[in-house]
């Protein structure tokens, strides 16, 4: 088997985003929202501040190690509902199929043809901007992927003989669902979770332009990038420090897709577009 | 085949007509309504007493049930309703915006597809190659950078540094004024397009029909002719017509950034100002926009590869 | 009072000579920018109440008034005389018999008349009634009980009479554009607004809705040699790093500034030169709801007021793009007081007027915040630490820009922070905190108190311009000790230019409003020809 370079890197820098965002109080030199102090105003990152600090004073570098808990939330938990949704109506739809399965099919086509990011634009504004509606607005919006996947992953494994066999057990629905079909789908499933992490990430940064992310004064990279973008000509360091956090975190999690689809998917298909 | 659009078109209507409800639903429960969002200025004075008669003058007093029904009820007759802002037809604002949208999307697609396809083509021909490594860590790359600031990189380098594009607008419509936002909008997709190029071609590479081909004698050019195109050709072709949708999506932040007269922007400014006659116009478009495009999308697959027609 | 005199008259003595040495250029197109949000919202100036829009109706249109922006008031515009009647309510106006349409038809009487009752239309909401409505008898148009407005009186063709509900000045709301005056029989064919014509010194040429309106030179302007470009393209762009990256590349020629491209432009050799600042009208605050029980109490809303340095905050987050407040009314306000000192920074004796209120320990508020770089979510991450200090805890509650207003109409805040108009006329920005005005309208604080009722209704009345502006400092210091606000800063508006376009005017009541006739651009610019 060959060497995966992107499975490592990929694996490397999430690692990486992971580890820094765990242990933040410790690695960070101030509080990222009370330390605000306008006598250090935009200083060019150097010796006591390493990556400069914002136009509130801020230490950028403590402030982009939080920002990579926010980030790493955003991208987790949203995906989590996501993938629940797409399984949770996928499997189903392919058990029990009839008029449920038109059901799922029918929603899904819905969620495919509205753009996510419109729809999670149309969501922020009706729960107001905050954490929490962020992750219920990308959460509800990306799953029709998932969906289908397990969908027809499911359709295909339900004739296999050891789901009958489960059946003729007298196993129950869920039950069966759950022990014998799930498990088989659970690598593409994966996949297209990771996937969808960094995009959930990106979909922050594009909210927070729009003016309809999360809010300060607890930082989150995209917020912080698109507050810097006025500054870009003068104190190009506000930005750039959360901007290749942001590029990092996604390249790293794009990475590790490709990297575990190899692995877990081998047979996967031109899908996930 | 003509029966195979018909029955595309059917399917269209359910989706459409769901939609509706939905951004309907979702809507009427947005907080804030457009009469208050016009003192947020901080320098108009609207009382108590103009607000109510402007939410009555738009029908917002009625339930939620009668409003409803009124916009079904218009929506049978293809009426969107009238914007709060401007006072005029909503078709009318959104066919003074459609264009430029469909320029952008288009042009972008375009700029996906022409960089996209043959870039994941030649990669799959040599895979693990220089080729291969240098054009997919680049497609994974563009794909992981927010779409603001790569736009503003764009026109930091092209319209200041170097002078060659401008910077902002929509111009006379000229195709100077396209390029930067396209590319900023087709960076994406091109990534997207040139790795399901790759896998697309790889795995028919090693199909069975294509060694079976192979081991009929066939030239190595004729298979890569014959049965490579026109597989890979329906795979990324139901790529693009996915991506239209995320490409719509996207644009809305493109089109804020560049000061672009689209659909997007016309969005964002409704959703701002709680103009909700335009904003589910706006979506109910786009929407239907994606569902047209993919419906040709099916339509050229199915006469690529007659087959699809049948699944 | 001699001194004064000559000094106003060296100065002005001093500007003639520097226009002197520059004649107006004829020709070129003037490549303006609407710096706000939103894209225009049609071509009916009427319909919508944004700065976006007047930015293109001071082109396009002309209203009965014009705002002065050098002398600070309001000047007759489409009347040559304006005479008032001995009870100060009747104003009559001799119209310029030399004001044409873009058609080419003269301007009369019935054409003033029809637009105010247009605007009255009760079931259009026209943002516009609230100034028309001081007119007597529009609230009876408004309401659909008469048809006419009692209060306009045409005595013929270029002579008319408006009488008012109340003591005054006109100039100070029918200079607007929400108050255009249209053509009346053109306006009322089909497609009119497809190709708007006015009275302005420009013609409508076309309209890209989202991108760019263009005009052309209204060759029968009323004013003679004016307008002195051939065209005027102004595009709205709400996004300030792109307008900043479209003016550095010579593609517009003017740029609203935020307070961190104000000092990058400072800061640099060639665009430093072309920096305007004013003193604009608007006040810059946290306002405080009394029914949130600390904000209640005067010491409380006294000792936020101590507790945070604007001074710091200004100068290191503001750039020193605006002007310390000492009071409501700002620094370019005729009843601006100079005597008043700001509130100084006194963590100490704010912790002792929390003390003396019941609150040693402080207390922890909600205070509702929009993006806005320059009164918004930064301002209050930068305070945060400081009301830290005397114990007082703050939770930030983030919205959207354009919610803001709605969200504090209804009261639904305990604190909020905004930037609210203080000008240009005086009493008509103190009747906000006259308790008779509901928080729905502009108390949004809920101010209450009867001696300020008192002083306002007494300057409402009066019919001397120097007691009123005495009566009106005096609400204005007792607003100012009452705090229903913390009082943060009067804006310093900064506009960035380039070095081809001339006769730009210190408007302080919004800079980016331009009256584009006084406008002109050299032969260096890129579109001279």
């Amino acid at each position: 088997m060959k060497f995966r370079a992107n499975l490592v890197i990929g694996g490397a820098l999430f690692a990486t985003v992971v580890v820094a965002g765990a242990l933040a109080p410790f690695l960070a030199h101030t509080d990222p929202v009370m330390d605000a102090n306008l006598m250090n105003a935009e200083v060019a990152p150097g010796g006591e501040f390493w990556f400069g600090t914002d136009a509130q004073g801020r230490d950028i570098y403590s402030r982009v190690l939080y920002g990579a808990r926010i980030s790493l939330t955003v991208g987790i938990v949203s995906q989590l509902i996501n993938t629940v949704i797409g399984v949770c109506l996928g499997l189903s739809a392919a058990y029990w199929g009839g008029w449920w399965d038109d059901f799922v099919n029918g929603l899904t086509n819905l969620m495919l043809a509205i753009p996510s990011l419109i729809f999670a634009l149309a969501i922020m504004a009706i729960l107001t901007p905050g954490l929490t509606s962020l992750l219920i607005a990308l959460g509800l919006t990306n799953w029709s992927y998932t969906c289908r996947l397990s969908r027809a992953s499911a359709l295909s494994l339900k004739g296999q003989g050891y789901v009958q066999a489960a059946r003729v057990l007298g196993y129950g629905d869920i039950r069966i669902m759950l022990t014998q079909i799930l498990p088989n789908i659970l690598g593409p499933i994966i996949v297209i979770g990771t996937l969808g992490m960094g995009g959930a990430v990106l979909a922050e940064a594009s909210l927070s332009f729009l003016g309809l992310g999360i809010r300060p004064p607890f930082p989150s990279w995209g917020s912080m990038l698109s507050d810097a973008r006025d500054q870009i000509t003068t104190a190009p360091w506000i930005s750039i420090f959360p901007g290749l956090a942001i590029f990092m975190t996604v390249l790293g999690l794009n990475l590790l897709g490709d990297g575990l689809r190899d692995i877990l998917d081998p047979q996967s298909r031109a899908r996930t577009a | 085949m003509l029966q195979f659009v018909f029955r595309r078109l059917l399917q269209a209507v359910p989706i459409l007509l769901a939609v509706a409800g939905l951004i309907f639903l979702l809507f009427s429960v947005i907080p804030g309504d457009f009469a208050s969002t016009q003192v947020s200025d901080g320098r108009s004075v609207v009382d108590a007493e103009a607000i109510e008669r402007m939410n009555r003058q738009f029908g917002l007093d009625q339930p939620l049930a009668t409003r409803f029904a009124a916009y079904v009820g218009k929506l049978a007759t293809l009426d969107l309703g009238t914007s709060f802002r401007t006072r005029q037809p909503v078709w009318h604002l959104i066919g003074e915006r459609l264009w430029p949208t469909m320029q952008l999307a288009f042009a972008s697609m375009m700029f996906a597809i022409v960089i996209g396809v043959p870039l994941g083509f030649l990669a799959a021909l040599k895979p693990g190659g220089v080729v291969d490594t240098v054009s997919m860590v680049t497609a994974v790359s563009g794909l992981s950078l927010p779409k603001f600031w790569l736009g503003l990189m764009l026109m930091y380098l092209f319209a200041l540094q170097l002078g060659w594009l401008p910077s902002f607008g929509y111009g006379d419509g000229a195709l100077k004024n396209l390029i930067l936002p396209s590319i900023a909008l087709g960076v994406a997709p091109l990534a997207l397009l040139a790795r399901t190029t790759r896998a697309a071609v790889l795995e028919i590479m090693n199909a069975d029909f294509v060694r079976t081909a192979r081991a009929k004698g066939m030239s190595e050019r004729r298979v890569v002719q014959w049965h490579l195109a026109r597989n890979a050709l329906v795979i990324v072709l139901t790529t693009v017509g996915l991506q239209f949708g995320s490409v719509i999506g996207q644009a809305v932040v493109i089109e804020k950034l560049f000061a672009w007269p689209g659909l997007g922007s016309l969005l964002v400014d409704s959703v701002s100002l709680r103009d909700i006659p335009v904003v589910q116009g706006c979506i109910l478009v786009i929407v239907l926009f994606f569902l047209v495009v993919n419906m040709l999308v099916d339509v050229l697959a199915a006469i690529i590869d007659p087959r699809i027609r049948y699944s | 009072m001699l001194n004064k005199w000559f000094l106003t008259t060296a100065l002005t003595l001093a500007a003639f000579t520097v226009q002197a040495q520059e004649q107006p250029r004829r020709g070129g197109t003037i490549r303006f920018t609407a710096p706000y949000a939103t894209s225009f919202t049609s071509n009916d100036s009427h319909v919508s109440p944004q700065i976006q829009d007047e930015i293109y109706t001071y082109a396009l249109h002309r209203s009965l008034y014009r705002w002065d922006a050098v002398n600070n008031k309001p000047e007759p515009e489409l009347a040559t005389s304006v005479t008032k009647s001995a009870d100060g309510l009747t104003y009559t106006f001799k119209l310029r018999d030399d004001a044409l349409f873009h058609n080419g038809r003269k301007m009369t009487a019935d054409d003033i008349i029809w637009s105010y009752t247009r605007i009255m239309d009760g079931s259009k909401s026209y943002p516009g009634a609230r100034h028309i409505r001081r007119i007597k008898g529009a609230v009876e148009v408004e309401k659909g009980q008469a048809k006419e407005i009692a209060g306009l009186k045409k005595i013929d063709d270029q002579t008319l009479e408006i009488t008012l509900v109340e003591k005054a000045d006109p100039g100070f709301f029918l200079y607007y554009g929400q108050t255009a005056i249209y053509p009346a029989k053109e306006a009322q064919a089909e497609g009119f607004f497809n190709k708007p014509i006015g009275l302005g010194p420009f013609k409508f040429v076309e309209h890209v809705p989202g991108s760019r309106m263009v005009l052309e030179r209204w060759e029968k302007y009323f004013k003679a040699g004016k307008p002195y470009a051939d065209k005027v393209v102004i595009s709205p762009m709400g996004e300030a790093a792109s307008r900043d990256i479209a003016f550095r590349n010579k593609e517009i020629d003017v740029s609203i500034l935020g307070p961190t491209q104000y000092v990058a432009y400072k800061a640099d050799a060639n665009l430093s030169k072309g920096i305007f600042e004013v003193a604009e009208v608007f006040t810059r605050n946290m306002g405080m709801n009394p029914s949130f029980k600390p904000f209640a109490d005067k010491r409380v809303r006294q000792a936020i007021n101590h507790a945070i340095d604007a001074e710091l905050i200004i100068k290191r987050l503001v750039r020193d793009k605006a002007y310390r407040a000492t009071g409501w009314l700002p620094l370019s306000s005729p009843a601006y007081d100079k005597e008043m000192k700001p509130y100084a920074f006194d963590p100490e004796k704010a912790k002792k007027l929390l003390t003396e209120a019941g609150y040693p320990d402080g207390f922890e508020f909600e205070w509702t915040a929009t993006p806005n770089e320059s009164w918004g979510v930064p301002i209050v991450e930068a305070v945060i630490p400081m009301l830290a200090k005397v114990g007082v805890k703050v939770k930030i509650k983030p919205i959207e820009g354009s919610a803001l207003g709605g969200t504090v109409q209804k009261g639904d805040f305990q604190a909020y922070i905004w930037s609210n108009t203080s000008g240009p006329d005086p009493l008509t920005i103190l009747k906000c905190f006259h308790s008779a005005t509901p928080q729905s309208a502009c108390n949004y604080t809920s101010y209450k108190n009867p001696e300020v009722d008192k002083l306002i209704d007494e300057a409402g009345n009066t019919d001397d311009p120097a007691k009123r502006l005495d009566l009106l400092k005096k609400a204005n210091a007792i607003v100012y000790d009452d705090a229903p606000v913390w009082f943060f800063n009067y804006n310093k508006a900064v506009m960035a230019y380039q070095p081809w376009l001339k006769g730009l005017q210190p408007n302080s009541t919004e800079l980016a409003l331009q009256q584009y006739d006084e406008l002109w651009v050299d032969a260096s610019s890129p579109a001279a020809k």
